[in-house]
């Protein structure tokens, strides 16, 4: 599964290891403003096409790629879709897609993208060599497609804003924390090139098959100038699933309980590097847990296994402290590496 | 390949492709002048299928003359064999991996996506897309190895030639099993005749496998008011059981081989069967080895042969005369009639 199954934690992990570099992946991108030092000027005004309306060609990385669907009460979500969600959960996503070498579809968010840009078409490569194609030829969304992994897709301008129609998924692919949706669900995104080096999207969410109201998502993609997309082949390596057996719940077979003071200790602000950039992760305690939420994200309880030890979706977290007794850093332990978070506040 | 066993209820698959020339009833007018970019070069953007359709027969073996297949090296052709004899377990799309330098070969439509710097050439088999740079660039010299490859392209006049290297050494270059090593280097050249065809070239060159280029001619025919349905490999539970072997230890000498030599033809039985094997069967022996068309056989019995998933069966009259070929596949079986003027071999 090569480290996939870090998409079942959406814009959580990150992918650490990457073959050597071919040399594509260093190749100066042609065409792009620059600053006289060479460097490419990620704050240029976004480019045009020939027909006036921008250019969002290029390569681009999804910095905030969740679907946001937790942020329903639970009273907006249809008890079967909650039911399953918490069965996902337990079985730490074992059956996710990616577990199974299958297509994100609609719950793509992380690696880079390569948006290709005609006046009929827009293609959206992906690096698992799976694609969306947009098309802009006036034709309009199927009214009982046959249900796809990648759904189909229709756009239009308005004014500077790409605004693309998505349905016709099938109901296979999962949200963050294996959130489910059927095949009802259709998603409307609003694409804008704000400068040279920013895309910014406003996703929302339509499924009455399993939510009561739609919801909405912001998402940011940063252009990524001299490099190249990297081919993902999942099914090469796909000899993991038989040994995920794990549960959410063996987590609280050797839970002890923290004194709420030490507790105290972490709440704070910290940030970790990831190839995306700088995250922030703010630490609370919420009804005596410790209680993490990763870049805005909502939160999720740990559960303690030592005063300074805790676990979450099959994450530890270590807290260290320097010889004041302050607390400086925690280490997160998952399958991508150990990433270190430094405390800020 | 086959789409009749698939749901028709997309509606986009009839969907009216607009912008294309079109005569005065409405029809495509598929012998327009080929159109052009912004910039006079050709334009092949558009949903292409290519020809003959359904069956591809270089996908299914780049070799269509047996004659031709000492043009493999000995430790390509040894890799070969071994591929045939454990039925062909190795073959990627078996194991949901993409197809590589075969997925130019295969049917099913191809989109064809240009920008001035970019053309993407999307693939409905497999679901797959490669990326040809236009911008200049050159291919990488000691490039990581992929399953797609680095592919670069360049004008000559009106043509369109793409060079791609940088493969690795896993997909196969057909269906048969032939195989290749990561120095393959493959030259496309894509010409655009007129609105409804492209013309295009394809060489395998590699050295470590091959003692001279390999070069094939397909024809790309448009394929206006359709659309690309999508294909994910999804059920990958069947590797594990491809254990058989097709080398039963049972050996036939030339001379044995020699009395099944022959032309046969489709008479009756599965049309199925008959169109994917071909209606006519050349039946030759080369170096020791029975060949169906370009087929290699392995011998199971005196008169049975297996080539993975075919059955050949041979029947021999009360005077020891081969009178008969039963090709039998999960689809059914199709019988052939040998013809008696055939000057490949002795009826006996």
């Amino acid at each position: 599964m090569n480290g996939r199954t870090g998409s079942f934690l959406l814009g959580i992990l990150a992918i650490a290891t990457l073959p050597t570099p071919a040399q594509w992946l260093n190749y100066p991108t042609p065409g792009i403003p620059r600053t006289r030092d060479g460097k490419p000027n990620l704050t240029a005004p976004a480019p045009k096409v020939a027909d006036g309306k921008p250019d969002l060609s290029g390569i681009w990385a999804l910095t905030t790629g969740a679907s946001g669907v937790r942020q329903l009460k639970p009273s907006e979500i249809k008890p079967w879709a909650l039911e399953l969600a918490k069965e996902r959960q337990e079985s730490l996503g074992k059956d996710s897609p990616a577990g199974h070498c299958l297509p994100d579809g609609p719950g793509h968010a992380g690696g880079l993208d390569r948006i290709v840009q005609t006046p009929p078409l827009i293609l959206i490569l992906h690096e698992d060599l799976t694609y969306r194609q947009i098309f802009l030829d006036g034709r309009e969304l199927s009214k009982d497609p046959n249900p796809a992994w990648m759904g189909y897709s229709v756009g239009r301008w308005e004014g500077d804003t790409l605004v693309v129609e998505s349905a016709g998924y099938n109901d296979r692919t999962w949200f963050e924390f294996g959130y489910p949706h059927t095949e009802s669900l259709r998603i409307t995104e609003r694409i804008r090139r704000a400068d040279f080096g920013h895309i910014t999207v406003d996703v929302t969410y339509s499924d009455p098959g399993a939510y009561e109201k739609p919801w909405t998502a912001k998402r940011e993609m940063q252009y990524r100038p001299d490099t190249e997309l990297l081919e993902y082949v999942c099914a090469e390596n796909e000899k993991d699933r038989v040994h995920l057996v794990g549960k959410l719940s063996d987590d609280g077979k050797n839970a002890v309980t923290v004194p709420l003071q030490i507790l105290r200790e972490y709440v704070g602000t910290y940030e970790r590097q990831i190839p995306k950039g700088p995250q922030e992760i703010k630490v609370t305690v919420e009804e005596g847990q410790l209680t993490l939420s990763f870049a805005g994200d909502a939160p999720w309880r740990a559960t303690a296994h030592s005063e300074t030890t805790f676990t979450a979706f099959g994450t530890r977290y270590e807290f260290f402290k320097n010889d004041k007794g302050e607390v400086t850093h925690f280490l997160m332990i998952d399958g991508s590496g150990p990433w270190i978070a430094d405390r800020k506040k | 390949m086959d789409k009749s066993g698939l749901p028709l209820c997309s509606q986009r698959l009839n969907f009216a492709t607009p912008g294309i020339p079109r005569t005065a009833e409405g029809k495509p007018n598929l012998t327009a002048p080929a159109p052009h970019t912004g910039d006079g070069k050709p334009e092949f953007s558009g949903l292409w299928r290519p020809a003959p359709n359904p069956y591809a027969p270089y996908a299914v073996d780049v070799i269509q003359d047996p004659k031709d297949e000492s043009i493999f090296l000995p430790a390509a052709e040894a890799l070969f064999r071994k591929h045939l004899s454990d039925f062909r377990r190795d073959n990627p799309f078996s194991h949901c991996l993409p197809g590589g330098p075969l997925n130019m070969l295969m049917p099913g439509l191809h989109r064809i996506m240009q920008s001035p710097t970019l053309l993407a050439l999307l693939y409905e088999f497999g679901s797959s897309y490669r990326q040809i740079f236009l911008d200049g660039r050159q291919l990488p010299k000691d490039p990581n190895p992929t399953w797609l490859g680095y592919s670069a392209g360049h004008w000559d006049g009106d043509t369109l030639v793409v060079e791609t290297a940088g493969l690795n050494d896993r997909s196969w270059l057909d269906m048969a099993g032939h195989p290749h090593s990561e120095q393959l280097h493959v030259t496309e050249r894509f010409r655009r005749i007129d609105i409804g065809h492209i013309q295009r070239q394809i060489t395998f060159d590699d050295p470590q496998t091959l003692t001279m280029p390999l070069t094939f001619s397909i024809a790309l025919n448009y394929a206006p008011d359709t659309e690309m349905l999508e294909t994910i490999c999804e059920n990958e539970r069947d590797s594990a059981h491809l254990v058989g072997n097709a080398n039963s230890g049972f050996e036939l000498n030339s001379t044995k081989l020699a009395r099944y030599a022959g032309t046969y033809v489709f008479r009756e039985g599965s049309a199925r069967v008959a169109g994917f094997m071909d209606s006519t069967q050349k039946v030759v022996v080369i170096g020791g080895t029975l060949y169906l068309n370009s087929r290699p056989l392995v011998p199971q019995s005196e008169t049975r042969f297996d080539s993975t998933g075919t059955t050949a069966e041979f029947i021999v009259d009360s005077n020891g005369t081969v009178t008969h070929l039963i090709l039998s596949q999960t689809e059914g079986d199709a019988k052939y009639d040998r013809k008696p003027e055939s000057g490949l071999g002795p009826g006996k």
